[in-house]
């Protein structure tokens, strides 16, 4: 139970949706659940209504990125374990193997996200020349974000790295490339890393009432919102815009 | 001519929710949808600003269109509907509004006896105020048809599978 919570928790979904799976999960054998969600850990009381058994666990959360695959498989799996009364073992061996589902091949995501940083550009009404900048600056950028969450630094700080290196690249471009009107390749190739999943996900628990828990996601959000203007920031100071 | 040109626009929105659909791993049979819907999100926003909305009122109507067709998605593909939202919404994010607020930020501290003082904090506050709203607008336009449909969504796919 509590993998399925931290799992999901630490993978991207909203407070309620863990509730709401767990519970699921729990009702199938019949148990009832109480629970107190944080970001970072999750307690958890299992109950059954004839006995006087009681069993209670904590368990934290590990800090690992979004992952929208874990959320949708664990979620297609409380049905199935509702319809298909799967026993305890059949439910580890689904974690283990969505665990372990492959994540998409690294030159495909850095080729497609860069894309993505071109696509931004060009939403902005930029030419195709700042397309291709943009293009090499995120994939520069990207590369540099996953090199450094390799080696475990502070993800505040392979943020600011990702971004430094991203708008280093594009203002290279534009101080002593094109002169003016890069601008617009300056500003997309910073923005894959805008911090998406945490602001719309903060929002939401705030609207449910976990307002403990969207007030930890929010300020986690403007944290990376922040390490990314420093970045900028970086970058704008060495070439004196 | 009109035409092209939001079809063009629709293909970069969707190429640009593509990239983040990928960073977030997302399962494959998700990923077209999520193209779709980033594409249908962003033109709708781009089309209400050019017959004269504010951005902000058509952010919300973009994120809101979104939002209500990946809970459609949702059920057809048995994915949580956050999974199409999110990596959809994200194009229309307002880069360049909080770029200029940034800009606009660090000319107000680093020269105050610039002769346009005022004109530059005015352009900074509204940047910035616009960058803010846009955000917000996002994230209520998805978090809200969520949260109307989830108790009616939940025991409607209960009927659904017990049926089948």
């Amino acid at each position: 139970m509590l993998e399925i919570g931290t799992l999901l928790m630490s993978s991207g979904a909203t407070t309620n949706r863990v509730r709401v799976t767990v519970n699921r999960v729990s009702e199938a054998f019949g148990y009832n659940t109480e629970m107190l969600i944080t970001n970072r850990a999750i307690t958890l009381a299992l109950s059954h209504d004839g006995k006087q058994e009681f069993f209670n666990s904590l368990k934290r959360t590990s800090p690992h990125g979004v992952n929208f695959k874990i959320v949708s498989g664990i979620s297609r799996m409380s049905w199935r374990v509702v319809e298909e009364n799967w026993t305890i073992s059949q439910i580890k061996s689904e974690i283990t193997r969505l665990k372990a589902l492959p994540p998409y091949p690294r030159l495909l995501v850095l080729a497609l996200v860069s894309l993505s940083g071109a696509a931004f550009c060009r939403l902005f009404d930029g030419s195709y020349v700042e397309m291709l900048v943009a293009f090499f600056a995120t994939f520069a950028g990207l590369f540099v974000r996953q090199e450094s969450v390799k080696l475990e630094f502070n993800p505040y700080l392979c943020v600011f790295f990702a971004s430094f290196t991203a708008s280093m690249i594009s203002g290279f471009f534009r101080k002593f490339g094109f002169g003016e009107g890069m601008e617009h390749a300056f500003t997309a190739s910073v923005l894959f890393l805008v911090p998406g999943v945490p602001l719309i996900n903060s929002f939401s628990d705030l609207i449910d009432g976990n307002i403990l828990n969207g007030t930890v996601r929010g300020i986690n959000g403007l944290m990376i919102a922040f390490a990314i203007a420093l970045g900028l920031l970086g970058a704008m100071a060495i070439y004196r815009f | 001519m009109e035409y092209l040109f939001y079809l063009e626009k629709g293909i970069w929105f969707g190429l640009a929710a593509l990239g983040f659909a990928i960073l977030f791993n997302v399962p494959p049979r998700t990923i077209l949808i999520v193209s779709i819907l980033a594409a249908m999100g962003g033109v709708t926003r781009l089309y209400l600003v050019h017959s004269g909305a504010s951005i902000l009122m058509a952010s919300l109507a973009g994120a809101s269109l979104i939002g209500v067709l990946s809970i459609q998605a949702s059920h057809n593909k048995h994915a949580p509907p956050l999974v199409f939202s999110i990596p959809a919404v994200i194009p229309m994010v307002p880069g360049v509004f909080a770029y200029q607020a940034i800009l606009g930020l660090i000319n107000l501290s680093t020269n105050p006896n610039a002769p346009d003082y005022t004109q530059i904090l005015t352009g900074t506050i509204s940047n910035g105020l616009n960058a803010i709203f846009i955000l917000m607008a996002l994230a209520v336009g998805v978090a809200v048809p969520m949260l109307i449909t989830r108790k009616t969504s939940a025991k409607h796919i209960k009927i659904v599978k017990k049926g089948n």
